[in-house]
């Protein structure tokens, strides 16, 4: 019986598929920071960390905000963070996804919000 | 975040009040969070304890009291767990899914629950000879170091699931 049960454990944990990565800081280059100013397509003001897509002059980017608890407090309310709106985020690629970035900080409307 | 990929019922579970509320109310993810890890403090907490008298330690304390007072709040606490697991689950249903931290956690979570279930079948039917003061048979002394191991892996695969 228990063969049998260790041996389903391991079928199953052998079909584990390889998944991009996420969140964790250590999943972007940080000795690469960039600067992008461009128009939120999409916002998410969301757990565990908002997102919005901002689109810049030949890409849309998908940029990794902070948890909307931290942004709240530090003064970017989710009506700030509108679809339309301008925005510039300074961050980091993400090491693997080429049009994803995390960002130390966002600034929309001539206020800047530290993300970290 | 949610990733692109197939919809089905994953993606149906996203779509859930109980998963938008989730993801969109402000304070509701990190209460949820909160509670799951009082959970499973509990849980753990009072699995490792147990497995350590079965180990040897404390041997004065008699396993049948040690096993009605641990395993009875070892198992409440699922009432805390479980649920809350599942809220964090929805949330991100797609992601959780395909993510290989969480698929080795649940693998590890059947495990440590059939490692449990054999050591009730077997060792401790015969707990009234080896109850106090006495070493533990291997088997029970195996199950314990299984468990310490298993839920030491849970928790591990539960926080490096943010992190793949």
């Amino acid at each position: 019986m228990w063969t049998i049960a260790a041996a389903g454990l391991l079928v199953l944990a052998a079909g584990v598929a390889p998944v991009a990565a996420h969140h964790g800081w250590s999943s972007y280059d940080s000795t690469r920071e960039i600067t992008l100013t461009g128009t939120i397509k999409e916002a998410g003001y969301e757990h565990p960390h908002g997102h919005v897509r901002l689109e810049v002059p030949g890409k849309v980017w998908s940029v990794v905000l902070a948890p909307p608890t931290r942004m709240e407090h530090r003064g970017l309310p989710a009506s700030k963070l509108r679809v339309g709106a301008k925005a510039t985020v300074v961050g980091y690629p993400h090491r693997s996804t080429e049009d994803e970035m995390r960002a130390e900080r966002i600034t929309i409307d001539g206020a800047t919000v530290e993300l970290r | 975040m949610t990733q692109a990929g197939p919809l089905g019922w994953l993606g149906w579970l996203e779509t859930t009040t109980a998963a938008t509320a989730m993801r969109q109310s402000l304070w509701l993810y990190p209460i949820v969070e909160i509670l799951h890890i009082i959970g499973f403090v509990v849980l753990v907490g009072s699995a490792a304890m147990f497995d350590l008298r079965l180990l040897g330690r404390s041997r004065q304390l008699p396993v049948t009291g040690m096993e009605r007072h641990l395993l009875t709040w070892a198992r409440a606490s699922l009432l805390l767990i479980v649920p809350t697991g599942g809220l964090m689950f929805v949330a991100h249903a797609t992601e959780f899914a395909g993510n290989p931290a969480f698929r080795l956690k649940l693998v590890l979570l059947v495990a440590a629950a059939l490692n449990a279930a054999a050591f009730h079948l077997r060792p401790f039917r015969r707990v009234a000879e080896w109850d106090q003061g006495a070493r533990a048979p291997l088997a029970a002394r195996c199950a314990a170091g299984i468990s310490l191991a298993l839920w030491a892996g849970v928790i591990a695969c539960g926080r490096l699931l943010a992190y793949f």
